[in-house]
């Protein structure tokens, strides 16, 4: 059992909901207006909505169908057809395990694992979704550069590339998919970042390319 | 999934406004390909060894059949009413069950919310009780003594009402909607939807009307119910499981959600088991 | 100075019209021809208005439009007193600008080319059509992140141009093709600031921001 990176923290503000794949199974991931963490099965109860549609109100999650309310455990609290009623407790969502390190959102399906240890004051760089294995991800990032020579290794998943370093963080999503967010360390200017940005461009082309070639 | 139940309803495979002599559709049904071909007067549809289909022309739809005995065909009687105006509305493909699109049609409180400003508006998002049946002696479901607070209930509407709806289930694919008709409140206006499933996750939806309305241009007609139809396409696209549940420990309903209830119970009754899942699995 | 659209509802190219003319608060009057099922956009009549058979079409007096992009100038030319959805004096971003224009017209023909595939059967070459939806949205998601590290947000500047309404509609409806936007991180948060900005209005396929509505109870 472990936990998976699923986000990096910038990209979810204060009251915004996410979707989420984690070892196969579908997620919602959602910020309350305080800025609290939650990770539910992407499943209204009521008529199988996928919540990760729903809206943010308050420190509730309301599915988009029905507009049915949660609240940050998961147990309903507002149905609009019936203002009046108190919602069974049985009507809840499945709830998993959010947290956020080093600026990087992890989930796990039960309580123990907890993230790696995470290098400090690194930035968020961004997030690409690559049609291509985990494998093939990391064999591109040592293949690749930008006007100049392939990213160094220096340590698992540390790739220096433009004198800078950029750690990436892999969510494996199936065979041929991997979700990958990266994070560069401080001090990087804009323009480094979007240098850093085309080499994750790159890294990803790279990894497709030789996806496709073996199939 | 049995087609036991399914081969022998009819089912809308085209809409005749838009079939000329020559032409010729590929389509699908209940996991079968099918040809459709024109004109639209005399149409004809082909299973997929060629060998032809039974064929009927109602509500400015082409209906077939692929089982060895077909039902007879549900009547609309407003269909044979000469004030009316007939508009139907094209196909539009959903990747879902064809069960889920019918039940979605019936259900009145997520108005608020995916039919925003239109059909409801937030705050008037209570369901009031209403009344659901199976009517044995047609077998058909029906739901009565609806009323829903609408910013817009049609085209004709010059400002908010409380609009009646009844809503009748005649075939576990087509459903039928009756509602106030803001020119002629003694009338209903009708709107349907004929389901075509291509298979048990993907089905093609035709929405249809018969409305009493002499002022309105026909684009708009057509607009506002694509528009409605549309929004919902985006829900459907995300229920899941995909297929929809019968055995009710799967889905928690609400007294609001009667008509779903019954329709289930309808469904698993008569065996209508396409684009349903049987098991809590 | 008063203008007639003729519109189709499920059409995005009609709705980048609709939402510019709604953020700018102007009204005109609306045509709605039966884009489909009718085909009506090829009769007589529109030929005669518009030869290429396209919608949306902007008539004003005697000039008529036909292009979403020309469109999208003329009513900011005409309906924005503070000028800042398509300002002229800078060269740069008035390029920049221009650029997206260019850039909202192969959204239409990737994106919205797949969408009338999977949602109206349209006989087209929908996978090549994804394909192609799915590299424009890298290549916007790659230039949202330039302006995330910068600390801005819009496409073109820091204020929101018609550069951001013309690729708006294409994006947001990717998922009507079964392109979601679950790996475009900067694309939804770009969507969300177009969705809140004051005026907005939704078509079919983009919901509402319930969170924003202020008379909801609850």
């Amino acid at each position: 059992m472990t936990t998976y990176p699923v986000g990096l923290a910038r990209d979810l503000p204060n009251g915004r909901v996410m979707r989420a794949g984690v070892d196969g199974v579908d997620m919602v991931v959602w910020r309350d207006s305080r800025g609290t963490l939650a990770a539910w099965g992407n499943r209204c109860p009521h008529r199988g909505m996928r919540l990760s549609h729903g809206f943010v109100r308050g420190d509730r999650l309301a599915c988009l169908y029905h507009g049915w309310q949660y609240d940050a455990s998961g147990q309903c609290r507002y149905i609009p057809a019936h203002p009046d009623l108190n919602p069974p407790e049985s009507i809840r969502t499945v709830s998993y395990h959010a947290a956020e390190t080093g600026g990087v959102i992890w989930v796990s399906l039960s309580e123990g694992p907890e993230p790696p240890e995470m290098p400090a004051d690194f930035e968020p760089l961004r997030t690409v979704f690559v049609t291509a294995s985990e494998a093939a991800v990391t064999a591109a990032a040592s293949r690749t550069g930008l006007e100049g020579p392939p990213a160094k290794e220096t340590a698992p998943g540390v790739f220096d590339i433009a004198r800078r370093r950029i750690i990436l963080f892999c969510n494996p999503a199936g065979p041929e998919r991997t979700e990958v967010h990266s994070l560069i360390e401080p001090g990087a200017s804009s323009e480094e970042k979007r240098l850093a940005s085309r080499w994750c461009e790159a890294v990803r082309r790279t990894a497709e390319a030789s996806e496709r070639a073996a199939a | 999934m049995s087609l036991e139940y399914a081969q022998n309803d009819w089912y809308a495979v085209g809409f005749t406004g838009d079939m000329s002599d020559g032409t010729e559709r590929q389509s699908a049904l209940l996991g079968r390909k099918i040809t459709v071909g024109g004109p639209g007067h005399s149409p004809w549809v082909r299973d997929e060894n060629g060998a032809d289909l039974p064929v009927q022309v109602r509500y400015n739809h082409v209906w077939t059949a692929i089982g060895p005995e077909p039902r007879r065909l549900f009547d609309i009687a407003e269909a044979d009413e000469p004030d009316r105006r007939f508009v139907p509305c094209g196909a539009v493909k959903v990747l879902c069950s064809p069960l889920r699109a019918v039940e979605n049609f019936l259900d009145i409180a997520h108005f608020p919310f995916v039919h925003t400003d239109i059909l409801g508006a937030e705050p008037h998002t209570e369901v009031s009780p209403y009344r659901v049946e199976i009517r044995e002696d047609v077998d058909e479901v029906w739901a009565t003594q609806i009323g829903f607070y609408q910013p817009q209930a049609a085209k004709s509407a010059t400002e908010a009402i409380t609009t009646k709806y009844e809503y009748r289930v005649p075939a576990p694919t087509s459903a039928v909607l009756y509602k106030t008709c803001p020119p002629r409140p003694e009338a209903w206006d009708v709107i349907a939807i004929f389901v075509q499933p291509f298979d048990e996750d993907v089905c093609v939806v035709w929405p249809w009307m018969a409305l009493i309305d002499e002022t309105t241009a026909y684009g708009d007609l057509v607009h506002f119910q694509q528009e409605i139809f549309l929004q919902d396409r985006s829900i459907l696209e995300n229920q899941i499981p995909a297929r929809l549940p019968l055995d009710p420990k799967m889905e928690i309903p609400t007294r609001s959600d009667l008509t779903s209830v019954v329709y289930r119970r309808w469904l698993k009754r008569k065996g209508a088991f396409y684009g349903a899942l049987t098991h809590a699995a | 100075m008063n203008f007639t659209l003729y519109n189709y509802v499920l059409s995005g190219n009609c709705y980048k019209i609709r939402l510019m003319a709604a953020l700018l608060g102007a009204k005109y009057e609306n045509v709605a021809v039966d884009f489909y099922p009718g085909y009506e956009h090829r009769s007589d009549k529109m030929l005669a208005l518009n030869p290429a058979g396209t919608l949306p079409v902007l008539q004003a007096g005697s000039l008529v439009l036909t292009e979403t992009q020309a469109m999208l100038t003329w009513l900011a030319k005409n309906f924005d007193p503070t000028d800042s959805w398509f300002p002229t004096q800078d060269p740069e971003r008035l390029a920049e600008i221009v650029e997206w224009l260019g850039f909202s017209n192969r959204l239409t023909q990737s994106a919205g080319i797949a969408r009338l595939h999977d949602m109206l059967n349209w006989p087209v070459d929908g996978d090549a059509a994804k394909t192609a939806a799915i590299h424009d949205l890298r290549a916007i998601e790659l230039r949202l992140m330039d302006r995330v590290f910068e600390g801005g947000l819009w496409l073109a500047g820091d204020t929101p141009t018609i550069a951001d309404i013309a690729c708006f509609p294409y994006v947001a409806l990717s998922p009507d093709a079964g392109i979601e936007h679950d790996g475009y991180p900067a694309i939804r948060n770009w969507l969300y600031a177009v969705r809140a900005l004051p005026g907005f209005i939704t078509m079919p396929g983009i919901h509402y921001l319930h969170e924003l509505n202020e008379s909801a109870s609850a």
